[in-house]
């Protein structure tokens, strides 16, 4: 187990810096940070394996105690997210390689390694069981995003990018600020002693606190309002990367604040959730179907998939968490092949723009049908995960009677049928555009990508087969974090 | 170059670089209970590069190579207590009793904090690089 953990978190940094060292070396580059990553992914499912059959596991960095020192905690809930999350940067990795260094591709020289920083912060985000090293991870994968983001120098990038930053700063100081208040009010940052002492404090210091947080994590996953960085910038970036940012940060932020307000108990904060759930439903909902580009258009529909899961944490029920997180593990794999697809769209055409392109289901079925599959299940038909995903909210929401968010919740879904609806008519039917430029890339590259990208879709499908098995561990992932007794002792031990 | 038009720039460089290293230095070993430590002697390190650089007698480095190669040797001292059976992140101490300098304690924060150093210099260096303050050839650019 220590040595899976210490895979997890060491081998994408190993693959980062062997990555700089050989950068102009493309193919042994490559192989390095492949092998970093997937040995980083295998290690993952040998988590899950053994936190599957025995349940949660710590580690203790350097042997320090947990009042100490830093605990790494493998539960339910954070192996779930770990393989899918290394999954699709591995995928991602594999797409930039294939589409190589064009206007459109991200520059492998840096994405490599940077990618490696970024899946050093993932882990560590995901496994932490203290609060400032979750700060520190974070940092480490907005720092690598920063570069991601702007590498390319375009002047929208650039402009975009300065949003992204600024906003992220802002709210990383909030972080750090957080951090403090939670120390003078507990005396600690470790989130197994917070679990016992935050319930303790008056209501209003533990509601501070949890309102604190909210802003905190809710910027970094983009809630209403303080979503006006992401539809800005994503789009600009090169695709490989804004897949990789829609598939994960957004949801990183989402993590954090499903694992830290469970386990505080900030039941009394779930109304206030609610409302703004609904709200980034529909502002997210509406503001896609006014966009007229493939990638903008799928922007703002992280937003309105973040509502959905902030809305199955706002009902503070056991159902409702189960609901989150199953939401969560099904839309990673689902955004990020979007997002590739989009890439392969302009590709083809030379733009993403829906009024430029056409008929891409004559010429190129097999990218309809790589589209469809993720389209169908992020608009929750049946029998994709999606489908599963949506129910479990929703059902939540019902059983917890709360009316207003179900019916916005539902509203959202049919809004978000409709823009895939406006996507298939502008890229995949009508007739082929009269001027299109095509971007150059050779076969074998080509036949990467689509494998890239069917292997996202697969991963995807995988999770709808055994959506099942993810319900069952959704559940008991959200038992863990509603009854914190477990993860106190299992920490404290 | 200003060592070149400038003697007293040029020798005052040449006596300051071995001071500053030694302090740099000291404060390497002396980080692991005292004030100092890897990001501090990277720093005095970096300084020197750069007032080297500014002068005009220092050739580029490879700051990616630095930053690397100081990156793998914290992830190698980090990851090798596992193979003792140890979680990983767990330090290891020597101390010995040694001539002269009397007892000595030691441990593997020691090659921690040398890869953080080079990671510093590294930093330094590539900054050097970003502001364009050294041309194609090596050079100062004016």
């Amino acid at each position: 187990m220590n040595a899976l953990v210490a895979t997890v978190i060491l081998a994408p940094l190993l693959a980062a810096s062997f990555g700089i060292a050989v950068r102009h070396k493309a193919r042994v580059r490559d192989v390095l940070t492949l092998t970093g990553l997937a040995s980083a992914f295998v290690a993952s499912l040998g988590i899950f394996a053994e936190v599957y059959r025995n349940g949660t596991s710590v580690i203790r960095v350097g042997d320090w105690s947990p009042e100490l020192g830093i605990v790494l905690v493998a539960d339910t809930f954070a192996v779930l997210m770990l393989p899918v999350a290394l999954a699709i940067i591995l995928i991602v990795e594999l797409f930039a390689i294939a589409q190589r260094r064009t206007e459109w591709g991200a520059n492998p020289e840096l994405t490599g390694p940077l990618l490696g920083v970024l899946t050093m912060g993932v882990s560590l985000a995901v496994l932490t069981g203290d609060l400032f090293t979750l700060f520190v991870a974070f940092e480490l994968i907005l720092v690598s995003s920063y570069v991601l983001l702007t590498h390319q120098g375009q002047q929208a990038q650039i402009r975009s990018g300065m949003t992204y930053v600024v906003m992220n700063l802002f709210s990383s100081t909030l972080f750090l600020f957080g951090i403090a208040f939670v120390y003078s009010a507990t005396g600690t940052v470790n989130m197994a002693l917070l679990a016992e002492r935050i319930p303790e404090l008056s209501d209003g210091v533990r509601l501070g606190i949890g309102a604190w947080f909210f802003v905190v994590f809710g910027t970094k996953a983009a809630v209403f309002p303080l979503f006006s960085w992401l539809p800005d910038s994503y789009p600009t970036a090169p695709t490989t990367i804004t897949a990789v940012f829609a598939g994960l940060l957004t949801k990183i932020g989402i993590y954090a604040m499903i694992r830290f307000h469970t386990l505080t108990g900030m039941d009394a904060m779930g109304p206030v959730l609610l409302i703004i759930a609904g709200a980034t439903m529909i502002v997210g909902a509406l503001g896609a179907l006014a966009q007229s580009d493939v990638k903008r258009i799928l922007s703002f529909h992280i937003i309105s998939q973040i509502g959905y899961m902030l809305m199955g944490l706002g009902l503070f029920s056991a159902a409702g968490t189960t609901g989150a997180i199953v939401f969560l593990i099904h839309h990673m794999p689902v955004k990020t092949v979007l997002f590739l697809v989009g890439g392969l769209i302009e590709n083809d055409q030379g733009t993403s723009n829906l009024d430029r392109n056409g008929g891409l289901a004559a010429r190129r079925p097999l990218i309809a049908g790589l589209f469809a599959v993720p389209a169908l299940s992020l608009a929750g038909l049946p029998p994709f995960s999606g489908f599963v995903a949506k129910f479990s909210v929703i059902s939540a929401g019902i059983a917890e009677a709360a009316t207003p968010v179900v019916v916005m919740a539902l509203i959202a879904g049919a809004l978000t049928l409709l823009s895939m609806t406006k996507i298939w008519l502008g890229v995949f039917w009508g007739s082929k555009p009269d001027k299109s430029k095509p971007v150059r890339v050779s076969a074998a590259n080509r036949r990467l990508m689509l494998g890239a990208t069917g292997l996202a879709v697969g991963l995807s499908l995988f999770i709808s087969f055994y959506a099942g098995t993810l319900v069952e561990l959704g559940e008991r992932a959200a038992t863990e974090l509603r009854n914190s007794d477990v993860y106190i002792s299992e920490v404290l031990r | 170059m200003i060592a070149d038009r400038s003697p007293i720039v040029g020798h005052a460089v040449a006596a300051i670089t071995p001071l500053a290293l030694l302090i740099g230095t000291y404060l390497l070993f002396a980080g692991h209970n005292n004030p100092g430590g890897g990001f501090a002697a990277g720093l005095v390190f970096g300084a020197v590069l750069i007032l080297r650089t500014i002068a005009g007698v220092q050739k580029p480095v490879d700051a990616p190579l630095l930053m690397a190669a100081g990156l793998i040797v914290i992830a190698i001292v980090t990851a090798a207590p596992i193979f003792w059976g140890d979680y990983f992140g767990d330090q290891a101490v020597v101390s010995a009793e040694l001539p002269i300098l009397g007892k000595i304690k030691s441990g593997s924060a020691l090659p921690f904090d040398i890869g953080v150093t080079a990671i510093v210099i590294g930093l330094v260096a590539s900054l050097l690089d970003g502001l364009s303050l050294i041309d194609a050839d090596g050079d100062l650019t004016t």
